[in-house]
């Protein structure tokens, strides 16, 4: 399911804004967050994109390594650049065509954070939207880099503990 | 010495299988819906949107839907392809197409295309459509590995298939309790609402007959597809193979 809707929302948004993938047409890239354990191959064939579980014989043209907090932000609209600059995100292959792919996932509008939480089943992905919330609002005030706000953030909230596990045996 | 096939449970000459099948969906046509409806309890229609949902389908997209049946699923695609887009419903049976294309007519659908066609051998240039679904129908298809190669042939590159069909239940209990009421309870139902026990009982053993989930699997894959995964609804009782031409 959670495959299913990344792949629904980035096609319903490119055929409602008739996106061009020429650029990423007959590509394999991968996203691997080691952190949860997830990796999604997407696939961009006939004007859209499948999000399938393993690539089987294609090649994989472009891999991405990313923790919970730079997948995140990915598809809040982080600049790929930025990330490997701040050696936040592992990128082998093209930047160009991942930067293309990343584009498209944060203009489609996914709701990133619940979806990770269904697939996690754990309150961590709420946490991490809660902190990049608080980082939006610290870097329009400070004028700050986005990047260096978001490692304090995301750190804070990935060593607290989850509300699941402080609860435990009190309830 | 004549090559035999199974049918339901029973082995039989492998020329005689498409003519048993067809004397099976023409007793069944007319009560089709209301059967899936009583059997499934009305889940079949939650497995038909998650096919749908699957499909990636969008506006001015070319549809091929093989036993399409009563066409519950075309007027589905119908909808998602838009006036731009194009859907054929293709059935081997006239019986069933007939119900179709009442059915279709009665939600005021009139431009989807109906073609009686085999699907080992299928009426349609290389390369036409977008996407190619079949459901409920592989079961009963003699030779699966052509219809397979047909449905790859069929397809763009970058095109859908989607194969809807009972499949392997994942859980013991599930499988005993879902064996007691598809062997028992079905061709009572079929009895019942249909007047045709045996049609039923028919079903539920060419559901045992069917390729379980890795098998089918393997089966997309030789027949030309690259990717093949698949999803198991409601613990295995259907599963729906998605497969992509590459």
């Amino acid at each position: 399911m959670f495959r299913l809707t990344i792949e629904k929302s980035l096609n319903h948004f490119i055929s409602a804004n008739n996106t061009d993938l020429t650029h990423i047409d007959n590509k394999v890239v991968s996203f691997r967050v080691d952190e949860i354990d997830l990796t999604l191959f997407f696939l961009c064939l006939n004007s859209r994109i499948f999000v399938i579980d393993s690539p089987q014989h294609k090649k994989v043209d472009v891999s991405l390594i990313t923790n919970n907090a730079s997948f995140l932000a990915i598809f809040k609209g982080a600049s790929l650049e930025e990330l490997l600059e701040n050696e936040d995100i592992e990128i082998n292959g093209s930047v160009n065509t991942a930067q293309q792919l990343a584009s498209l996932l944060s203009s489609s509008s996914i709701d990133i954070e619940e979806l990770i939480s269904q697939y996690t089943g754990d309150i961590v992905a709420h946490q991490l939207g809660q902190a990049f919330r608080q980082i939006k609002k610290a870097t329009i005030k400070n004028d700050s880099s986005i990047i260096s706000t978001l490692k304090d953030e995301i750190t804070t909230a990935l060593i607290a503990p989850s509300r699941s596990k402080f609860f435990k045996g009190r309830v | 010495m004549a090559k035999t096939t199974h049918f339901g449970y029973k082995e039989v000459d492998i020329e005689k299988k498409q003519g048993l099948v067809k004397g099976v969906f023409d007793s069944v046509a007319g009560k089709y819906d209301l059967m899936n409806d009583v059997m499934s309890m009305g889940t079949h229609r939650l497995w038909k949107n998650y096919t749908i949902a699957s499909s990636n389908v969008k506006e001015g997209d070319h549809v091929l839907d093989i036993a399409g049946g009563t066409g519950d699923l075309a007027i589905k695609f119908r909808k998602k392809v838009g006036p731009k887009g194009k859907v054929i419903l293709s059935d081997i049976n006239d019986s069933m197409l007939f119900e179709g294309r009442k059915n279709l007519l009665n939600h005021g659908i009139i431009d989807v295309d109906f073609v009686q066609a085999n699907a080992e051998s299928l009426p349609f240039e290389d390369n036409t459509f977008d996407c190619v679904s079949i459901a409920f129908g592989l079961r009963n298809v003699t030779h699966k590995d052509l219809a397979l190669k047909q449905m790859h042939r069929v397809l763009k590159k970058g095109g859908t298939l989607l194969i809807l069909e009972f499949s392997k239940v994942e859980n013991q209990m599930l499988e005993k309790i879902y064996d007691l009421y598809s062997f028992n309870l079905i061709p009572k139902f079929g009895e019942f609402f249909a007047n045709d026990e045996d049609s039923y009982q028919y079903l539920a053993e060419s559901i045992r007959r069917h390729p379980d989930q890795e098998t089918l699997k393997n089966m997309v894959l030789d027949a030309g597809f690259e990717f093949c995964e698949y999803h198991n609804l409601t613990g295995g009782i259907v599963a729906l193979h998605k497969a992509i031409k590459a």
